[in-house]
């Protein structure tokens, strides 16, 4: 469970006297932060947050191995979960101890709340995951039978009700690919990113997710980009358009896909859907006075241009070039420049 | 509406901040020397920081900042920890059993090289050897860099780090180029942005680090569409700049995204006054700028904001590097040949 705000629910009355006072510390002597005569960007800290770093300083210099400096990392983290060090000797606690992983990831789950956006934690929870759960051991499965294992079901839960509270947590998305890729379970992952763009069309994180699974992870030279799956996409994205087109995010998507892994079809077959769209008297209007569908003209004109003769090229270019002069004047006009050093950049390429 | 920086109020800020941070930033604490950082440049980037600033209080910083060197105990296992310090919550420098207790990381050690330029040390007591030993150390096979041993975290920002301490020390034998450069390709998305890793989402903080990390290199024809880069790039200008598509302008993305812009030749292309418009709106009243307006301000943002702010307004403020977060004197003084905007083809 991720629970968001939380400060005082853990409130426990043993911890409330200063570890000075405590008995379980008494053999310790806290180190004192050396902040030097004339410290810079000095942090007011609170008397406790003061004191257990004294204390964290002397059993980490001392590399100790034991629960309370487990526990000790754990205070120290949450009050400062950026202290990158605490992480390492965290971790290292939990393999010289033989702490339960599973234990852990819920310890994290529950602190994330506090921290949602802070990378030492999505990492260590990566780690924690890969420590836990050996792809290998999957290796024989079914995708339908390893997204019902209890690691990857916890995993994927917690990282969805992020993503919930947060449907842009760049960490979230990017720890979900790892959870994807580390144990191969790409069919859930496509039909989670068809949710999450149905519950917001403008979830750009989403889309690029889509972009993700339908690769599945191979390089740009691998990935062959079939006629049919394009038709598919094309079709998938002029959908979405129409619920919002003065949305960058899916004709950012067709567009980027078609001109890295199959550029000729921008104009084979993508045109020929966005024209359909702007004759369409339902959509005409609406999709028309977005730069987005003149941007995608001057992209698409210009990837045509190259495909043809000399002779052929001009009206085409001089249709690229009139889209560059609507998006200067009407439809992009904090971008007049770009577009003026776009159709001159046609110009020379003529 | 005003579309001047109020430089006073902002020059006031950065010399608070130095003084001291309230206790809610303590989740800064283990990166106070890029937050130090972040006011020194703010300040240079105003003109104010001489007048802000006694040569007494510059040196006392300086102590400070050298205060935070991991010098290492010349043994191999200590060679990856040593650099600068994130801040003095680790260590102490002369009792750790245990050597993850008092490390260096390459954000620290980039950020103090940086401070200690702008507050005109000469680095002469930096070690210089041992910092480009540290970054080898640090270099993963993909190319991409940890920040500090101990990790999982590798991404283009230390990517950055370590380019920038190579370029600030003229000695670029801890990074394999070849290397670095292939993972940055490799985070070359199609919508012509870059991010942290292969397949994720195209993101203009990531793009600043692998663009000014190319540049410094002088490898900016590695790009494998350099004209859709662009154009994702000021397609991010909304009337500030976004972080991502979609997403609403952030102060910060000015310095990220528009320094991006300007290594890509993008300078004529942008609309400055749509900028600076966004960030006077963010601008605070308690001095600083915010991530967004009517916010509080933090130094990140209002350093970034101030340099974002002079991209668009050269004539009005001393011209800063876009790949160093120095001034372009400083790095002509220092010939510091990788920053030259001649190296980045321009």
């Amino acid at each position: 469970m991720v629970r968001i705000v939380d400060n005082d629910s853990d409130y426990d009355e043993s911890s409330s006297l200063p570890m000075s006072q405590q008995e379980e510390w008494s053999d310790v002597v806290p180190i004192p932060q050396d902040d030097g005569k004339n410290p810079v960007c000095p942090i007011s800290y609170t008397d406790e947050y003061r004191e257990m770093t004294d204390y964290f300083r002397a059993v980490m210099a001392a590399g100790e191995v034991s629960q309370r400096a487990f526990e000790l990392s754990g205070r120290v983290i949450d009050a400062n979960a950026a202290h990158y060090t605490a992480w390492v000797y965290r971790k290292k606690l939990i393999l010289d101890l033989g702490l339960d992983i599973s234990e852990e990831l819920s310890w994290v789950s529950e602190i994330s709340g506090r921290h949602i956006k802070n990378y030492q934690l999505w990492h260590h929870r990566g780690a924690l995951l890969a420590l836990l759960l050996d792809p290998k051991s999957l290796e024989h499965e079914s995708q339908d039978q390893r997204v019902q294992n209890p690691a990857i079901r916890n995993e994927l839960q917690f990282v969805g009700e992020v993503i919930d509270n947060d449907s842009k947590n760049f960490h979230a998305w990017s720890h979900r690919q790892l959870v994807v890729r580390s144990y191969g379970i790409w069919d859930q992952e496509m039909a989670y990113v068809e949710t999450q763009i149905n519950q917001d069309v403008r979830n750009n994180s989403a889309w690029n997710q889509r972009y993700f699974v339908l690769t599945a992870n191979q390089s740009a030279d691998e990935f062959v980009l079939s006629e049919e799956v394009a038709d598919r996409e094309i079709g998938y994205a002029v959908e979405k358009i129409k619920l919002a087109p003065n949305n960058e995010s899916p004709w950012s998507y067709v567009i980027g896909l078609l001109a890295r892994h199959a550029p000729a079809m921008l104009y084979e077959r993508l045109l020929p859907k966005i024209n359909e769209l702007a004759a369409d008297k339902d959509y005409a209007i609406a999709v028309t006075s977005t730069p987005f569908y003149w941007s995608a003209l001057v992209d698409i004109y210009e990837e045509q241009a190259k495909a043809l003769s000399v002779d052929e090229r001009g009206g085409v270019e001089a249709f690229a070039e009139e889209a560059c002069d609507s998006l200067a004047e009407k439809y992009d006009p904090i971008r007049a420049k770009y577009w003026e050093y776009r159709k001159q950049a046609l110009r020379t390429a003529n | 509406m005003a579309t001047q920086l109020a430089v006073d109020s902002h020059a006031r800020y950065f010399r608070i901040c130095l003084s001291g941070l309230p206790h809610q930033m303590t989740s800064l604490d283990a990166a106070r020397m890029t937050f130090v950082q972040l006011c020194l440049v703010g300040l240079t980037a105003l003109g104010k920081l001489d007048e802000v600033c006694s040569a007494e209080e510059k040196k006392q910083m300086i102590e400070w900042i050298y205060g935070q060197q991991v010098l290492g105990d010349g043994t191999e296992l200590s060679a990856a920890y040593c650099g600068f310090r994130g801040g003095s919550l680790f260590g102490p420098h002369d009792l750790c059993d245990y050597v993850a207790a008092n490390s260096a990381n390459v954000a620290g050690t980039y950020s103090a090289l940086c401070a200690l330029l702008l507050l005109g040390d000469d680095l002469s007591r930096v070690d210089r050897p041992a910092i480009v030993e540290a970054l080898r150390c640090l270099q993963q096979d993909s190319g991409c860099f940890a920040p500090h041993p101990g990790t999982t975290e590798r991404d283009p920002r230390f990517i950055y780090c370590a380019c920038a301490i190579s370029a600030i020390l003229g000695d670029w034998s801890g990074v394999d180029k070849d290397a670095a450069v292939k993972y940055i390709v490799s985070c070359c998305n199609p919508d012509g942005g870059m991010t942290q890793a292969p397949f994720q989402e195209s993101h203009g903080g990531h793009l600043y680090c692998c663009v000014a990390s190319l540049a410094l290199m002088g490898r900016l024809d590695a790009i494998p569409d350099q004209q859709r880069t662009l154009k994702w790039a000021l397609q991010r200008q909304n009337c500030g700049y976004q972080g991502r598509v979609n997403k609403p302008a952030d102060s910060c993305y000015s310095f990220w995204v528009g320094a991006a812009v300007e290594l890509l030749g993008g300078h004529d292309l942008v609309d400055a006054a749509a900028v600076s418009a966004f960030l006077v709106q963010c601008e605070t009243r308690f001095g600083g700028i915010a991530k967004f307006p009517d916010e509080f301000p933090d130094p990140l943002h209002a350093a970034l904001g101030v340099v974002g702010f002079a991209f668009c307004n050269p004539d009005g403020f001393p011209r800063m590097s876009p790949t160093l977060l120095l001034p372009e004197s400083l790095v002509d003084r220092l010939d510091i040949k990788a920053a030259r905007r001649s190296n980045n083809g321009e």
